[in-house]
């Protein structure tokens, strides 16, 4: 079977709805970057469209636009990468942030204030605080070899504590990412860079509690984090958390 | 580029009056193909909701050359649909146990009913065997798992996997 006749047929798996959400997700994501996946998956959807058209439209109720709109205010946000407190898990304690990298885009720059008022919050909560209890704990398992990778521990307030298990070999020029899927459907948000190769706490403003069953994951992007902010870059591993009682 | 591309694009830009004007040409379009999936209309209002603010937050990533607008946003409310059916699954299944088995039945092959005689989807499902035109349809029009399928049509589930894996592949075949 050659590659481009399974790229086709697991596209229309995903078009059909049968293939796992992760599956799904990964190549949603690899069909931004990669013309041959979006067309593949492109090509599966529109041949089974039709079906859709079957349906007998139903009127909308009067206050479905209130209802979007209220949702629509509440904007998630992500931090600019490098300007993380990072963890010292020996001594248990937030290590001051790095200084920002020069802001690469008008995203950056409108996320660095919210930023730095996220570190100063953030290292007086967690010494005031010390450690937070996590509510999810994800185990990270790398598809190829089949073993953990990494502990990811989430509290309510989006503290992520991640813990790698093992030397990790890192590409050259490269650095890991970690990501996670706030919404199933919803796109991957960075979390933030382990930067020097070693375990960090990051912080993320805006988003949702983490709940069980949520995606997280850790990628290899290039130097300064992913280009596009959704992943792109090879998987070191994956996993969905689990409440932690 | 269609209408409707042109106003994704604004979505893109931040103007929420496009988004109100997909909302009116589309909203209801969307809403039939949910309740069909989620049997319920309160599911199905959820998801139509959720369907617009991802919509308003992944229309940066529209490229119109890259398929049709409308395509691009029933996608979107289907992924909304299965995550919840997946999600909740057990809590429509006992309700529609004993209730909808016959009225699923119905519903896929009033889609499959519906389809144009000519079109070349309805002309390639025909030459499907019966079971694996059932689970393909299934699987789309109600958002089935393999496992459900497998419950629904009484046959073991290693079948149906190889069923709809066969299926779709002699479909896509057809198609192309």
């Amino acid at each position: 079977m050659s590659d481009e006749r399974s790229l086709r047929d697991v596209a229309m798996e995903v078009a059909l709805g049968l293939s796992d959400e992760a599956e799904t997700a990964e190549l949603e994501a690899r069909a931004l970057h990669d013309p041959e996946v979006a067309t593949a998956l492109e090509q599966a959807r529109a041949r089974l469209s039709e079906l859709d058209d079957t349906a007998t439209p139903e009127a909308l109720p009067d206050d479905m636009w209130s209802r979007i709109t209220a949702q629509l205010d509440v904007v998630p946000t992500a931090i600019a990468p490098g300007s993380v407190p990072q963890f010292d898990a020996e001594t248990d304690t937030i290590l001051p942030a790095n200084e920002p990298h020069a802001p690469r885009n008008w995203f950056i720059a409108a996320c660095a204030g919210l930023a730095a008022s996220l570190v100063l919050a953030l290292a007086l909560g967690w010494s005031v605080m010390t450690r937070p209890d996590p509510t999810v704990i994800a185990v990270l398992i790398n598809d190829t070899t089949g073993e953990a990778v990494a502990v990811v521990e989430g509290t309510e307030e989006n503290l992520t504590r991640v813990t790698l298990l093992g030397q990790t070999a890192v590409p050259e020029g490269q650095v890991m990412q970690v990501w996670t899927k706030p919404e199933d459907d919803g796109p991957p948000v960075s979390l933030g860079l382990l930067t020097d190769n070693r375990g960090t706490a990051l912080a993320v403003d805006g988003l949702p509690p983490p709940g069980p069953e949520q995606l997280y994951e850790i990628t290899f992007e290039q130097t300064g984090g992913s280009p596009t902010g959704l992943p792109t870059g090879p998987i070191l591993g994956k996993g969905l958390a689990k409440e932690a009682l | 580029m269609s209408e409707l591309a042109e106003r994704i694009k604004a979505c893109a830009k931040g103007d929420r009056a496009a988004l109100r004007a997909i909302m009116y040409t589309e909203g209801s379009r969307l809403l039939g193909i949910a309740i069909r999936m989620l049997r319920r209309r309160d599911l199905a209002e959820d998801a139509v909701q959720e369907c617009f603010v991802s919509l308003w937050r992944k229309a940066h990533q529209f490229d119109a050359n890259r398929g049709a607008a409308q395509g691009w946003l029933t996608t979107i409310l289907r992924n909304q649909c299965l995550t919840m059916l997946r999600k909740e699954s057990w809590e429509i299944a006992e309700d529609a146990e004993t209730l909808e088995r016959r009225q699923d039945e119905d519903i896929v092959m009033d889609a499959y009913g519906r389809l144009d005689a000519n079109s070349d989807l309805r002309r390639c499902l025909d030459r499907l065997e019966p079971p694996k035109r059932i689970a393909i349809l299934q699987a789309y029009v109600l958002g089935y798992t393999h496992g459900e399928i497998s419950g629904r049509i009484q046959a073991p589930l290693g079948s149906v996997k190889a069923w709809v894996r066969r299926g779709l592949i002699a479909l896509r075949e057809c198609l192309s």
